[in-house]
């Protein structure tokens, strides 16, 4: 950041900072997403209708730069549509939770089942995202950049095999682990491509493959190259999101070319940015379901501050935040980021 | 040297922690060879050999109990700490599990058809809006090993199937289990709804899962927050302990 540069669109200002350039202040950014009950009563599109109706997402998705002000629109509030698209069971619950696949009843046993089905980008919840893109393309334009969403293989993997089968499966047969997620990645390929299509200026590609559940040489073995396949096949600047403690494998996910990583609040800024070793942009990494959830707006705009002084170059929450969330508290990100840059440039 | 089996021995100095070590070599200590090849395989997730011991020991006559003692949840122990220091993972613990799985099938019902009294009983469910129950089910595999009567009310479980199932079965001990963070609040929500019930000092309640913290426990107001499945156990023996404590006084 430098006090020299011009003030910068929204949309510029997350283009420059994803591609390592300069901007005027760190933007604040939603890799996943900021939707809340009381953001869906203002705009009347509330969930579940709000994921399955292009129009409707649209008008809920732009709240994030219209009320909120954030400098990016990110329309794929879960992450689930692919899911819903290739057949898998649904639980679409109502306004005040998220939607959600019951992986307890997979529709897939192994990689000879995965199979795009005819019509896929043409199916009602994935059609609703793209819809939902070029409406948001065309109202906002070259204002705010709008992040499109495409799931990575190992969570597609989760959804239509099971968590715990596919899981299983790792052990008891890593080569067919790895079948399968090839297979998969042609979905992440396919979806993402669609939204880059529909007017997507960059997309988030959660992939799960998360320190709560697998360790670092899973990422490295299984998910490492597929994610810098992944990076090649798509024009866009991409960014990375996995949950939880991930500063463990943060020196792989920097190989992988992606412009940046959205990162957990279990993983400090300060270790985490030192894990990367300035090979891809950090994303993050404000708590979700103690500090935005549950506090107020001092331990909001401390974690901020901590983000900021540690250097990371995105400003977000950690995930998709709690419904319930108070719009005070998301309101002061972008406070607190124009507070920071104020201090440290009269410094 | 307590630990005669090899591969147990190498597996036990994965147990870094002096108290941890003594806890777990006692336990060990003086047990039969079929029963630290029983923990072994267990640990590296052989079930087809931890259901064939099981069988071959009880065969050979040793008792249900020291099958799951001796043999099973010392296996587990190691499992815990090495899941808990990250040096394995949820895949290596579901094959430990599935093994545990193959041996529990015929330690099962002698154990219940001896009617000794249970270490106490609780209510596990996922909270409202998640589906996810690995964690849940660790920890209700490792209570019932405990001693405890686990009753599943399975995952996305609302504030009223919690209360509703714990009035049914006299609950000690309610654990709520969630994996992402956008459905932890619910556990708040389920916990204030004891509370709106008059319930709240009936039972203890406990918190866990991938993403749930100490702090947020507190936050939520909760008993206890177990850290992991072994962690989970020990909890809900504190939390039998206090509220029977607190019935008498």
């Amino acid at each position: 950041m430098s006090p020299v540069i011009e003030k910068m669109t929204s949309r510029e200002r997350v283009m420059a900072a994803l591609a390592g350039e300069p901007v005027d202040r760190p933007p604040v950014c939603t890799p996943t997403n900021v939707a809340t009950v009381e953001l869906m009563d203002l705009v009347g599109a509330p969930f579940p209708d709000a994921n399955r109706d292009g129009e409707m997402n649209a008008r809920l998705a732009a709240t994030a730069y219209t009320e909120l002000g954030f400098d990016t629109i990110a329309p794929y509030f879960s992450i689930i549509q692919e899911s819903s698209a290739l057949g898998c069971d649904m639980q679409w619950e109502q306004k005040d939770n998220w939607p959600t696949v019951r992986m307890s009843n997979p529709i897939w046993k192994g990689s000879s089942d995965v199979k795009i089905p005819a019509g896929f980008l043409d199916h009602p919840d994935a059609k609703a995202i793209t819809d939902s893109i070029s409406i948001l393309k065309q109202e906002f334009g070259d204002e705010v950049a709008v992040v499109g969403k495409t799931m990575g293989p190992w969570t597609l993997a989760y959804h239509v095999f099971g968590v715990e089968p596919f899981l299983l499966g790792t052990v008891d047969d890593p080569a067919e682990t790895m079948k399968s997620l090839k297979a998969l990645k042609e979905i992440t390929i396919l979806y993402g491509q669609a939204q880059i299509d529909a007017g997507a200026d960059v997309l988030t590609v959660p992939d799960h493959a998360t320190g709560d559940l697998v360790s670092s040489e899973y990422y490295r073995r299984f998910l490492m190259e597929m994610h810098q396949e992944i990076e090649e096949e798509l024009s866009v600047p991409l960014i990375l999101h996995i949950c939880g403690a991930t500063v463990d494998r943060m020196p792989y996910i920097a190989e992988t070319g992606m412009a940046a990583f959205h990162f957990d609040s279990k993983n400090d800024p300060v270790e985490s940015m030192a894990a990367v070793n300035g090979k891809i942009r950090l994303v993050g990494n404000i708590n979700n379901p103690t500090t935005l959830y549950a506090r107020g707006p001092e331990e909001v705009r401390a974690e901020v501050n901590a983000a900021l002084d540690a250097g990371v170059q995105l400003i977000a929450p950690e995930c998709a935040i709690p419904l319930k969330t108070k719009l005070e508290n998301l309101l002061e990100i972008p406070a607190a980021i124009e507070d920071w840059v104020a201090e440290h440039r009269l410094n | 040297m307590p630990i005669t089996h090899e591969g147990l021995a190498r597996e036990f100095e994965f147990v870094s922690s002096p108290g941890e070590r003594k806890h777990i070599s006692e336990a060990i200590d003086g047990t039969a060879p079929i029963m630290q090849e029983l923990a072994y395989e267990l640990i590296v997730g052989n079930n087809t050999e931890v259901d064939r011991l099981a069988q071959e020991a009880l065969a050979d006559g040793f008792t249900a109990n020291q099958l799951l003692d001796d043999g099973l949840l010392n296996g587990m122990a190691i499992v815990g700490v090495k899941f808990r220091d990250n040096l394995i993972f949820v895949p290596e613990v579901l094959v430990a599990a599935r093994a545990m799985k193959a041996g529990m099938v015929h330690i099962e019902p002698i154990l219940s058809a001896s009617g000794a009294k249970p270490a106490g009983t609780i209510i596990m469910g996922t909270v409202k809006g998640d589906l996810h129950d690995i964690g849940k089910n660790l920890c209700i595999m490792m209570l019932r090993g405990a001693g405890f009567v686990v009753h599943d009310i399975g995952v996305d479980s609302s504030p009223d199937d919690f209360i509703n199932a714990a009035q049914e079965h006299s609950a000690e001990v309610v654990g709520m289990s969630a994996l992402l963070t956008t459905t932890m609040p619910n556990m708040g929500r389920t916990i204030a709804a004891f509370e709106e019930m008059g319930l709240r000092d009936e039972v203890r309640i406990m918190v866990g899962g991938a993403p749930v913290t100490q702090d947020f426990a507190d936050e939520m107001g909760a008993d206890a927050y177990g850290d992991n499945a072994v962690d989970a156990v020990d909890k809900a023996k504190e939390l039998v302990l206090l509220l029977a404590e607190l019935r008498s006084s």
